[in-house]
């Protein structure tokens, strides 16, 4: 029998509320830390306790992040899942199973390994059996697997930072399920894993934590926010970091407030930009949906706030705990009316951070509400990271006049006069003494006051239409990598980085030719992927979602010629997108289209 | 040069006319009592020697919600949304604590859409004045009740209101608001003189005033009617205000039973009794005397309730004494030997 190396998927089925996510997180991080290429996804359901969970582990040499195709190894702790999980698995696959869950092994196909978890955990501690149940899993995965034992402690000491009692208990557990397998079961698969070299000061971190870092250096003044999922960790991490980060003579030099609603949250950052300060939200489409009103107000009047969208699965409560890059149209378009906004799309942890500080930026430049769209998949999940790098511009606070002397080198000044001919006018702010206005989100003329004039409101419009234009360029460009030949080329944004590199891979395996990739980072469109476009001959348009919503943003702002040679490929299920499912379709449309 | 005599310009204690407090011409009906209270607000933030640029003048949306535009021309204002003017004001507020946050809204805004940002900014205490101009109709969309009109009143056009109103005053004694007020845009004395107190206090000052809608609702059977409020007031004090900057001694002592309150800014508001004594700290008092003028389909006017000692949100924050929004970037961007440090405690 080969030796697999290196190169299978884990999947962990547990019920939500017993522990499981500790033990899971320290096979992560142990493997991790034995510089083995590794991903993990929390499949967790909308429940604190007792519905189930699954947990994935990806090992890659090649780097591959995604859930991949099939399971290699199945722990089955859940009798809830149980044979649901074991029918899904194909022959030869391996199943650790706890012989405490008083269900049956009822495949003679797998390669089976019965283990009594809640019975070893039960003799070490008897109150927390069912925590500890799930660490001796993790002691038999690291014998079987052959991980390095001190390795799997330092990671436990780091899962339970400094509980001396927790990490005792847990190491115990640990070496507990380890001498029960070599003990008595006889292993007879061929998963094992190598260490790697790892890469100097690697960590992982979740997309969330990310962004929030990145906000607070990009000097947060306030954050207003209402908990939902999968942003509420993005709200926590800012508050976590501020005290440490942004105290100055022991007093806070930033304001968080829980708001009562999405609506409350929405309507405190356009009063902070208003205000003169960098305020920010994050939450989810639901909370998008309910801010519709405030972000057409914040478009219209002209006022910085910036919005954080954690992208769950729409339309209405939706699958809340399941990924989807869904709300984009929604964010692009926000609120009734014509209205177009700046979004922007982080694909990394490293870029979480650095659009984290730079949408501020942004908003305050542009003077308009600037969306960051993140999802469940890159917020929720542990990514590798290697750094962030600090900041390489000073903070951008826009066209604002602070004293007389830059308010008189104005001829003619007006709120929302286009002096500069970029459509983006100065503005000053409230207590300053300087040249007041009545902030309204009805029709105004360029000093502010209420006009229903045609022409008045047509040359506004249109000048607002011009700033959001002028960002194109400006913006966090595509990554683009092209091939030779640059015959194929896939369009995709976000969190789909994380699967671009193995679509490409089984597109090669079948085609015999690697495809060229653009990943987009901002909207409106960067002139750099109109550019892609036109130097290839197929442009597939990949996403994740039903309605092929970048494909249509495209669509209408691309010339005519170029759209006969751009094609979609939209598919959401809630689940992290899988490699092979993109590419087969992918595949199906490059047949279809003759390609 | 002119021969003519100069007319001496009246002048506040910081030396400014009351032409630095006006703002454009109303469009609102002949009439309206929002008007009225347009120009008594004018006269509150004149006479109190607030500097007109540290004001800022808030609303929501609704025929009060435009009323920021007929005053204090030299502040800036916002004319948000229906009914969010709290939130809007409240982060305003949070990285701007300095500036008088002056909110006008209306019975449609605050007691049905924006009722809940109504009931949280209460909550949170926001250093803020908040007039209701409460005329127990929508105006803008030509008349519809709103959810303060009173049982058995009825409006022009229509049938007569039988939905128990929501007592916006009764609401926020409950939610521990600190400083509850009601009172008639057309007792001119009393609502400067609550007004000005609402300004020298930190903190949430809700201030709920009857103000006829002369187009949809000032007919006999209305009990919003300039007539039917004039006769059906039930005065709990009558309402005076010494600035902190005119001493005290200066004021002549009235001859029945007074109290005195001192405002957050030094100022007093000085309560004399009419019958009973109402007491303005305690919250059944204020309840009751609410609940009593309705048994009687009266309006209670005056200072139902006050609290001068509860924090307001800015203080719950633990704010720097500077304001967030005039901090400079060295103050908010950590610098790169903390991102240093953060990065090496997610390595550990």
């Amino acid at each position: 029998m080969d030796r697999v190396v290196n190169d299978f998927t884990i999947n962990i089925a547990t019920a939500n509320g017993t522990g499981s996510q500790s033990a899971n997180l320290i096979l992560l991080q142990t493997l991790y830390d034995m510089g083995i290429p590794v991903s993990g996804k929390n499949l967790f359901p909308s429940n604190i306790s007792g519905l189930p969970t699954w947990y994935i582990v990806r090992v890659s040499d090649l780097g591959y992040q995604a859930p991949g195709d099939r399971t290699h190894i199945q722990v089955l702790v859940n009798p809830a899942t149980w044979d649901e999980d074991l029918a899904a698995l194909e022959p030869g696959s391996v199943v650790i199973w706890n012989t405490d869950s008083k269900m049956e092994m009822n495949r003679s196909d797998v390669v089976s390994y019965p283990v009594p978890m809640t019975k070893i955990a039960r003799g070490l501690n008897p109150k927390l059996a069912r925590m500890i149940a799930n660490v001796v899993y993790v002691g038999v995965i690291a014998e079987i697997l052959g991980m390095d034992q001190t390795v799997l402690e330092e990671s436990i000491s780091k899962q339970f930072g400094g509980k001396a009692k927790a990490i005792e208990l847990n190491s115990e557990a640990a070496r507990l399920g380890r001498s029960y397998c070599a003990e008595e079961l006889t292993v007879s698969d061929p998963y094992a894993v190598e260490a790697r070299e790892k890469k100097e000061g690697g960590f992982f971190i979740e997309g969330n934590e990310a962004v929030a870092l990145g906000s607070v250096f990009g000097g947060i003044q306030l954050l207003a926010w209402y908990p939902i999922t999968p942003s509420s960790s993005l709200a926590e991490g800012v508050i976590a970091w501020l005290p440490e980060l942004r105290t100055h003579e022991g007093k806070a030099t930033y304001a968080v407030i829980q708001a009562e609603d999405e609506l409350a949250a929405a309507g405190m950052i356009i009063g902070a930009g208003w205000a003169g300060a960098r305020g920010m939200t994050a939450t989810s489409g639901p909370g998008i949906s309910l801010m519709q009103e405030f972000i057409g107000l914040a478009y219209f009047a002209e006022i910085p706030a910036v919005f954080w969208d954690v992208n769950r699965v729409g339309p209405s409560t939706g699958l809340p705990t399941r990924t989807q890059q869904g709300d984009l149209t929604m964010l692009y378009e926000g609120s009734h009316g014509d209205t177009q906004h700046i979004v922007f799309i982080p694909g990394t942890v490293e870029e979480c951070f650095e659009f984290g500080w730079k949408i501020f930026d942004a908003s305050e430049r542009f003077q308009t509400p600037v969306f960051g769209l993140s999802d469940l998949d890159l917020g929720m999940n542990r990514w590798s990271c290697h750094g962030f790098k600090y900041p390489d511009q000073p903070m951008d606070r826009g066209k604002v006049l602070l004293t007389k002397e830059q308010m008189d080198s104005i001829e003619n000044y007006g709120r929302y006069r286009d002096v500069d001919g970029d459509g983006i006018p100065y503005r000053t702010l409230p207590g300053s003494g300087l040249d007041p206005i009545l902030y309204r989100g009805t029709g105004h003329d360029e000093d502010g006051a209420y006009s229903e004039k045609p022409d008045v409101y047509y040359k506004l419009m249109q000048r607002l239409k011009r700033k959001i234009e002028g960002a194109r360029d400006y913006l966090p460009a595509p990554i683009m990598r092209d091939e030779v030949e640059e015959d194929i080329g896939i369009v995709f944004y976000g969190s789909l980085e994380n699967t671009i590199v193995e679509i490409d891979d089984i597109l090669e395996g079948i085609t015999g030719k690697k495809v060229s990739t653009c990943r987009v980072r901002a909207l409106p469109l960067h002139s750099d992927v109109q550019a892609f476009v036109e130097r290839h001959n197929t442009v597939i348009i990949l996403e994740i979602n039903r309605d092929a919503q970048l494909y249509g943003i495209i669509r209408r702002e691309f010339p005519n010629h170029l759209i006969h040679k751009m094609h979609s490929v939209a598919y959401s299920d809630g689940m992290p997108p899988r490699a092979r499912l993109y590419a087969e379709r992918i595949m199906e449309v490059l047949k279809e289209v003759g390609v | 040069m002119s021969d003519k005599p100069v007319r001496a310009i009246k002048l506040n204690v910081i030396n400014e006319p009351k032409d630095s407090y006006t703002g454009g011409k109303s469009s609102l009906c002949p009439g309206c009592g929002h008007d009225q209270i347009s120009s008594v607000i004018v006269n509150s933030a004149w006479e109190n020697g607030v500097e007109p640029h540290r004001i800022a003048k808030m609303s929501g949306i609704g025929c009060s919600s435009k009323t920021p535009a007929y005053y204090l021309g030299q502040s800036h204002g916002f004319n948000t949304v229906h009914g969010r003017m709290p939130s809007v004001t409240t982060g305003a507020n949070v990285v701007n604590k300095d500036l008088t946050y002056l909110g006008v809204s209306g019975d449609g805004d605050s007691a049905s859409i924006g009722i809940g940002q109504l009931i949280h900014a209460i909550r949170r205490n926001v250093n803020m004045v908040y007039i209701i101009e409460n005329n127990g109709v929508y105006g803008l969309t030509k008349g519809q009740y709103s959810a303060t009109a009173d049982v058995g009143s009825k409006k022009k056009k229509g049938a007569t209101n039988e939905t128990a109103p929501i007592d916006l005053c009764a609401m926020a004694v409950n939610l521990g608001c600190s400083f509850v007020a009601r009172s008639f845009s057309g007792s001119k004395k009393q609502l400067t003189a609550i007004i000005k107190a609402a300004i020298s206090h930190k903190g949430f000052a809700l201030i709920d005033v009857i103000s006829p809608c002369v187009t949809f609702n000032n007919n006999d059977e209305s009990l919003r009617s300039y007539g039917y409020v004039k006769d059906n007031q039930a005065e709990l004090h009558s309402v005076g205000y010494i600035p902190h900057f005119s001493p005290l001694e200066q004021v002549e002592v009235p001859a029945g039973s007074f109290r005195d309150i001192t405002l957050h800014d030094g100022s007093t508001m000085r309560l004399e009794t009419i019958s009973d004594e109402h007491e303005i700290s305690d919250a059944v008092a204020a309840l009751s005397a609410l609940h009593r003028a309705d048994a009687d389909k009266k309006h209670v006017m005056g200072l139902l309730y006050f609290d001068g000692e509860k924090p307001a949100l800015d203080d719950d924050l633990d704010l720097h004494s500077t304001p967030i929004v005039e901090m400079g970037e060295e103050l908010l961007r950590p610098s790169p030997a903390q991102l240093d440090d953060v990065i090496a405690a997610l390595r550990s």
